[in-house]
């Protein structure tokens, strides 16, 4: 039986059929059974897609590249973001703690970012990406690993939690972290049959 | 009343890499058109493996309470602090807010897990039909909360590193985080195994 792919969705969460119709910019299909979310309408293009993946890769740099908080007691000052935390807890056995924070705060949403500069620039010039299918699977493996808005209310509750004590400055990172989560959020929101649409076209 | 065909009446499954549908495959080795990932009807042993790595978090979860997460010290001494005497701190010290928010993240969500997940395994295991709508959505609500328990994780990081080359005032790591972080891992491995078809599975061929 040949079965024309693009006319049937079926539901991730409870296998019911539906017929695909085509969704306006902003209009988010529902499951009619569970009410789990079908499929999402287009709200960008390839081009704001790259744009908005360049801006993740900018903010990323500079939310790694410095403080997203400072302290100062007696004159000392001492600073820290996501990747130094992650990397100041690494001794003994509770570095695998530090390893795990690693990998979900930092190496995850760099690959995350990469894949998508590596999908997009090709996609631009109408083109498919090397290695493509590898990459939207990768995508999709890493999706639930990646941790940014986490570290950002954990920042959050870390200057709250220390300005009791000392006194705490948040340092530039913080607002990269926080501008990073808006654009992570959003590039998340993109329909799976989207990306999967890349591994089709193009040549 | 709308009549609900399910994908499997059909003779149809969807890949659950890519979402693209395609015909039940007749042996194992069948991979995607798409994405090549293996087809399958339902994930295989997924009751079983959600069962197992669920049974493996609550267990890390008695450590990760018992011991302490992180060791403060200052001009008063220095002491021990688990998750929840954290929590009994900040109360007591008026931020109620971020002792609701540490509260939450780290002993509601993972309790919400254990009950959520424990509830979806029993139900698929008597094949009940009760309220299917409502148990889809738990399982969204567990797949959704699962990760920001790490939010303690971060917190205990963020301060010892801050404190670790001060004087007066300092803090560690202690084991107990590291048996946290575990029951994050294993519970967000024990949603993902799951497979939500299940507990449809019960109704197939019921008018709804």
């Amino acid at each position: 039986m040949l079965i024309p792919s693009n006319e049937l969705l079926i539901c991730r969460d409870c296998d019911a059929v539906h017929r695909r119709t085509t969704l306006e910019s902003h209009q988010v299909a529902h499951c009619i059974a569970c009410g789990a979310v079908l499929a999402r309408g287009p709200r960008l293009g390839i081009d704001q897609l790259l744009a908005l993946t360049v801006a993740a890769a900018i903010l990323f740099l500079i939310a790694n590249a410095n403080p997203v908080l400072s302290i100062e007691v007696a004159g000392i000052r001492t600073q820290a973001n996501g990747l130094t935390a992650a990397l100041s807890m690494e001794h003994g056995w509770v570095g695998s703690a530090a390893t795990v924070l690693a990998l979900t705060t930092f190496l995850v949403p760099m690959t995350q970012i990469a894949l998508l500069l590596w999908l997009l620039s090709f996609a631009s010039v109408a083109r498919r990406a090397p290695g493509c299918r590898s990459v939207l699977i990768a995508l999709h493996r890493l999706r639930p690993w990646s941790m940014t808005e986490v570290l950002l209310l954990g920042v959050l509750v870390a200057i709250v939690k220390l300005s009791g004590w000392v006194q705490v400055v948040p340092g530039v990172g913080v607002w990269a972290l926080a501008g990073l989560t808006v654009l992570m959020t959003m590039l998340s929101l993109v329909d799976r049959r989207d990306w999967w649409s890349l591994a089709e076209s193009g040549t | 009343m709308r009549y609900l065909v399910r994908a499997v009446e059909l003779g149809l499954l969807a890949c659950r890499t890519c979402g693209l549908p395609a015909p039940r495959p007749a042996s194992s080795e069948a991979r995607c058109e798409r994405c090549a990932s293996r087809l399958h009807p339902r994930t295989p042993r997924s009751a079983e493996v959600t069962g197992a790595w669920l049974i493996t978090g609550m267990l890390l979860y008695i450590p990760a309470n018992v011991l302490p997460v992180i060791h403060t010290s200052g001009l008063a001494g220095g002491q021990d602090s688990t998750i929840l005497s954290g929590v009994l701190s900040f109360w007591r010290a008026g931020s109620w807010d971020i002792a609701a928010l540490i509260f939450t993240a780290s002993i509601a969500v993972p309790v919400t897990k254990f009950l959520a997940l424990g509830l979806l395994l029993w139900t698929v295991r008597r094949r009940s039909v009760w309220d299917m709508g409502q148990r889809s959505k738990l399982y969204r609500l567990v797949e959704i909360i699962g990760y920001w328990s790490m939010l303690d994780v971060v917190v205990v990081a963020l301060t010892s590193a801050l404190l670790q080359f001060q004087t007066l005032i300092s803090a560690e790591p202690r084991p107990g985080i590291v048996f946290f972080c575990a029951v994050v891992v294993t519970t967000m491995i024990a949603a993902m195994s799951f497979d939500p078809r299940l507990i449809w599975d019960a109704s197939s061929g019921h008018a709804r």
